[in-house]
């Protein structure tokens, strides 16, 4: 019984995090997810460390006898890790599906990390799909210059305000570019404060994990 | 976020539990448990100690913020504070919800545990509205909010960031 549930020898990755370590790493990843107007980098490393190490527990739970106690507490986890796992994955899907053309075309313009290949695949075809709708239940019927389909123009807004928390320092962050009554204005980031701020100067932070999403 | 959603992130935080039975040690993806020996108290996290009270196994041990005494003084200085002041843990209200709710047997009054809480929280909401009020009327890019939790962040979400994200457009539009 002991044996078949342990888990402890995948200590040894190639990255030689401990899987408790990439559990902490895809809720940090979650909760970015579910905060940031764009979607973020694509971490499939960390979400194929999980997915593989819930499909070995899942292996092993159904060897084992049901009605015991430390059977249903390890079925209790992998339900858990499996919910915040999908609602991960749904989040960016959702993102995928609303902003599938602007996104599309970002990959197209040489930024490919965000997307997975999948999520590529997918939103090429999400976006050839609805295209092809518009155009053969709507837009042929239109006059000739009012045909034209623009749905890159849907792209997420990098102006949206964001709650975070600083985890390493940075110097002169630069909050506001754009407003005149602020030109300028820089702030320091020290570790553990928290702010209030738009999300477009803090972007690649949240990538880098010097700040996360609150 | 919804509020469950934390309520899920609070729930891998550790507490005392003293089990009522023994078992080796459980190699869970999350980390290693155990060895429970029965009647000696262990940390675990705060859902499998809840699952475990469920099915009457363990008794709870509150973490030691959560008692009379304590949260007398949280609420005092609270009060005495513009600011707001750090809380014992950045997932109060939920532990305590969590905790009233499944190990209210273990706990020593529970009843005037859970009004100070809401004592608690009711003062950091005020508080709350009072500075989204100056934030929004000085028309500021950015605040620090230093020691507000997730749920209070997330309870003023919807209205803050929206209204935010309209002064900004606005401004935006009246500088072009």
């Amino acid at each position: 019984m002991d044996d078949t549930l342990n888990i402890s020898g995948l200590s040894d990755d190639e990255e030689h995090l401990t899987s408790s370590q990439v559990l902490q790493q895809l809720e940090e990843i979650w909760m970015n997810e579910r905060l940031s107007p764009n979607l973020m980098v694509c971490r499939s490393d960390i979400t194929d460390c999980i997915l593989e190490q819930i499909q070995e527990m899942e292996e092993n739970i159904s060897k084992a006898q049901k009605n015991e106690l430390k059977v249903s507490l390890h079925q209790l986890e992998v339900d858990r890790i499996r919910y915040m796992l999908s609602s991960y994955l749904r989040c960016r899907l959702e993102k995928i599906e609303k902003y599938a053309s602007s996104l599309i075309k970002e990959a197209a313009d040489g930024d490919q990390s965000r997307l997975s290949p999948e999520e590529y695949t997918f939103a090429r075809e999400l976006t050839s799909g609805v295209e092809a709708h518009l155009m053969s239940s709507a837009l042929r019927l239109m006059p000739k210059n009012l045909q034209s389909l623009n749905l890159q123009e849907y792209a997420p807004s990098l102006d949206r305000y964001v709650f975070l928390r600083v985890n390493s320092p940075e110097e002169g962050v630069i909050v506001d570019e754009e407003t005149d009554q602020n030109n300028g204005d820089k702030i320091d980031f020290e570790v553990g404060a928290q702010h209030i701020m738009r999300y477009k100067p803090i972007e690649h932070f949240v990538e880098s994990g010097v700040v996360s999403l609150l | 976020m919804e509020h469950s959603e934390l309520e899920f992130s609070a729930e891998k935080q550790k507490l005392k539990i003293v089990p009522n039975f023994s078992m080796d040690k459980i190699y869970f993806i999350s980390g290693d448990v155990g060895p429970f020996k029965a009647g000696l108290p262990i940390d675990v996290p705060l859902w499998l100690a809840i699952s475990l009270r469920q099915r009457q196994k363990c008794v709870i041990h509150p973490p030691d913020w959560l008692n009379v005494a304590t949260l007398q003084e949280i609420k005092e200085s609270e009060m005495a504070a513009e600011l707001f002041t750090k809380l014992p843990n950045e997932h109060f209200r939920e532990i305590s919800q969590l905790l009233l709710t499944h190990a209210k047997h273990n706990m020593h009054h529970a009843d005037a545990i859970r009004t100070l809480v809401k004592d608690i929280w009711d003062i950091r909401a005020a508080k709350l509205r009072s500075s989204i009020d100056k934030f929004v009327h000085v028309q500021a890019s950015h605040a620090r909010i230093d020691n507000i939790t997730r749920m209070e962040i997330n309870l003023a979400r919807p209205f803050l960031l929206d209204s935010l994200n309209h002064l900004h457009s606005l401004r935006r539009s009246k500088s072009l």
